[in-house]
């Protein structure tokens, strides 16, 4: 495999390159101009609210659709090319050969990606042995249990020894186990080279998985780029206030969301309003303020200061955290 | 192509190892076999039992005709009537040395009875065939007594009425009939092939679409070439059991009826059969009508599939494609009367039709050239079939929920 198609090409250092893709399926514009870069060896998140255009995003990237207009470029080759035998895709809608036996359905898999039966088979076998499934091997894949046919399709991903994992929602659907398992064997893969992109509508798991995101809404691109630079550059943004008293005084300030905490609320502002104009606030409506605390925005807020919070709260709102209300 | 021939080598061993595959391909010539083979071996295992017959001729006259008959499949001895020659032939059946005695006398002569003794009844079958030998016998000596012997003999033998026409080729009745049915049987067996091998294409394609697998695959295989490899896989195990039949079929009627004749020669009839089955040429036109049939139909079938969500959509989905194969069914019989007249010769032409109606008309004596149109139209068609139902595929695989309108699917086409 590896003799046929050299690992890095000189071409490109980025494992995907869209530049300016489009895809409308009749009225519907799916993906909207979307430029995106995606170097080597990262760990990739593609953040969005459901319906905002991940899975065409991914599917262009596959070369299962074609975009109107721009270009997919798919390590250095075009999408739909032999490159994208070199990856490993797991869609948001997997499936298995349910009548057919577990190895089989493997060396399938691996068949159809140009290994030969006896690699494939010897691949799956260990794969089966390293998720402990080896003596599922001869049986039906309609035999195992949902958790265990995820763990088949895993392996059905990874079997190729993939230099880029494309995952579509990986968790969602997944028991705790197995959300585990995957968890590690991505990380397995990133720490051995792998570039990984995964899809997510979660926040919390792109803030705990992701070097870099890319925020996309209704179509559109929001904001990409390494995740710690993003949060650095909305610092501006949020405040921790811990205080006692009437919670009148929070009417009427520039802010884009203000959420109860334990002691307090944690408000974010809106660009350009002063942290200090928040204290002086507190202060003159004589709330008894015990703590004041300019915090890195989570993702979550990042999410409502670019997209909306309608969208974001699609998203899920990170646990801890109770909305009072849009912006005033 | 390896990726082409993964997918069809898959395709193929999932039905091919299916148990219903092999009780249907392997059980349904077996039991036909069976049905043949069973008489056959109780037969062989009385045949070691029975052992000669004697024949007592106080007639004088009937011994070689009875013995003539009888030689093929059971032998002879004879014994003149002696006093006391029943006690001894008593005794050598007791021995089982013999099976039994058959006593011919005047009332044989007069009105073809006889009296068999022996151990046991003998079988329904050689019952038959020592009454008809006997009354045959005596038939012909009451009627030599008439005219000459041999004039008797080939009236026993049936007689032939030569059926001659007005334009003088003498055809022969006998050979358009059999042509006719093999007609008959062969657009029946396309129909019946068709439309099990398309139904199994479609339910190959939901499948694959229903339970999400698809997507996996087409991000590695151009869904062109998975859906080239399902039909071709289909296709193969559709061959593999229509082959399975033929050789079978062709293997008892080669080996398995002569045997049999030999040993039930009453069963002359079946011999007759032979003629009945199709020469080289019509099988290979069935296997081409067969393959084109099936590529055009199954495209369409995978189409249907590749538009639904669900068996119940599918089974509303398919009935456009399913009336192409039942429309040339309705009028098969006209056809077959007429074989070429305005009606026949027009729908036969029609591509989605061909295969059913065309292979008839072939065998009842349609035009060479007629056939080899169709032919080509097919060709044709299923190239124009095969574009569209792919681009349809392509984009329908893809898609789940509600099935699309004609208008969508239209747009499908022309964007895909």
């Amino acid at each position: 495999m590896s003799d046929l198609f050299p690992s890095h090409s000189p071409a490109s250092d980025s494992a995907v390159l869209l530049e300016g893709v489009t895809k409308q399926f009749g009225s519907h514009l799916a993906v909207s101009n979307l430029d995106l870069e995606i170097p080597r060896g990262s760990i990739y998140g593609l953040l969005g609210p459901n319906g905002s255009g991940k899975t065409t995003t991914l599917r262009m990237i596959m070369g299962i659709l074609r975009p109107d207009r721009g270009r997919v470029t798919l390590l250095g080759g075009d999408s739909g090319g032999p490159a994208r035998l070199r990856v490993g895709y797991l869609p948001e809608e997997r499936g298995v050969y349910k009548k057919m036996k577990v190895i089989g359905h493997l060396e399938f898999l691996g068949e159809i990606r140009g290994m030969t039966r006896a690699i494939a088979r010897q691949r799956a076998m260990t794969w089966l042995e390293r998720l402990g499934l080896a003596e599922w091997a001869a049986k039906k894949v309609e035999d195992l249990s949902k958790g265990m046919q995820q763990k088949v399709q895993f392996i059905g991903t990874v079997l190729h020894d993939p230099e880029f994992l494309i995952l579509d929602e990986p968790f969602s659907g997944l028991d705790p186990i197995n959300q585990d398992v995957l968890e590690e064997i991505v990380r397995d893969f990133h720490a051995r080279g792998t570039t990984i992109l995964f899809s997510t509508h979660l926040m919390e798991q792109a803030e705990r998985l992701c070097g870099s995101v890319c925020l996309i809404s209704k179509a559109e691109k929001v904001l990409d780029g390494n995740l710690r630079e993003i949060k650095r550059r909305e610092r501006s943004g949020a405040v921790a206030v811990d205080y006692e008293g009437d919670d009148a005084w929070l009417d009427g300030l520039g802010a884009d969301t203000i959420e109860r905490t334990q002691h307090g609320v944690r408000v974010l502002l809106r660009d350009g309003e002063d942290p200090q104009a928040l204290l002086q606030a507190a202060v003159s409506a004589g709330v008894k303020s015990r703590g004041f605390e300019i915090v890195e925005p989570t993702h979550h807020e990042v999410d409502v200061r670019h997209v909306g919070e309608e969208a974001a709260a699609e998203a899920g709102v990170p646990s801890g955290y109770k909305s009072m209300g849009g912006a005033a | 192509m390896k990726v082409v021939m993964a997918v069809i080598r898959r395709e193929y061993l999932q039905r091919v190892r299916n148990k219903w595959f092999v009780f249907g391909t392997v059980a349904g010539p077996l039991f036909m076999i069976a049905i043949f083979a069973i008489p056959i071996a109780l037969e062989l295992r009385d045949e070691a039992r029975d052992r000669v017959i004697v024949i007592m001729d106080r007639t004088d006259a009937l011994y070689e005709g009875v013995a003539s008959r009888l030689g093929e499949t059971i032998d002879v001895e004879r014994v003149e009537f002696t006093e006391g020659a029943e006690a001894l032939l008593d005794s050598r059946i007791e021995s089982g040395e013999i099976s039994g005695f058959l006593v011919l006398d005047e009332n044989t002569l007069s009105e073809g009875r006889a009296v068999f003794r022996g151990r046991e009844t003998p079988s329904t079958l050689r019952r038959v065939w020592v009454r008809r030998a006997v009354v045959e016998s005596a038939l012909e000596v009451r009627l030599g007594e008439a005219s000459g012997a041999a004039g008797a003999r080939l009236l026993l033998e049936g007689g032939e009425v030569d059926f001659q026409t007005l334009d003088g080729e003498g055809a022969d009745e006998a050979d358009r009939d059999a042509a006719l049915i093999i007609g008959f049987a062969g657009a029946f067996m396309l129909y019946m092939t068709l439309l099990i091998y398309g139904i199994q294409v479609m339910r190959a394609v939901l499948e694959e679409k229903t339970t999400r697998i698809v997507e996996i695959i087409i991000s590695v295989v151009r869904p062109g070439q998975l859906m080239l490899g399902k039909i071709l896989g289909v296709g193969a195990v559709g061959l593999t059991q229509l082959g399975i039949w033929v050789l079978s079929g062709a293997l008892l009627s080669t080996f398995g009826l002569p045997y049999l004749l030999a040993l039930r020669p009453e069963l002359l009839e079946l011999g007759n059969a032979l003629e009945f089955l199709p020469q080289a040429g019509a099988l290979g036109l069935f296997l081409v009508f067969f393959v084109l049939g099936y590529f055009l139909f199954s495209s369409l079938y995978a189409a249907a599939a590749a538009m639904c969500s669900s068996d119940e959509e599918a089974q509303q989905t398919q009935v456009p494609v399913t009336i192409l194969l039942i429309v040339p069914m309705m009028v098969l019989a006209p056809i077959i009367e007429n074989p070429h007249g305005p009606l026949g010769t027009w729908l036969s032409m029609v591509p989605f039709f061909s295969p059913i109606l065309m292979f008839p008309r072939y065998m009842a004596g349609a035009p060479l050239w007629q056939v080899a149109t169709s032919l080509f139209l097919m060709v044709i068609t299923i190239a124009g079939v095969a574009w569209v139902a792919g681009r349809i595929y392509r984009v329908g695989i893809l898609m789940q929920g509600k099935r699309p309108t004609l208008p969508e699917i239209v747009r499908w086409v022309r964007e895909a």
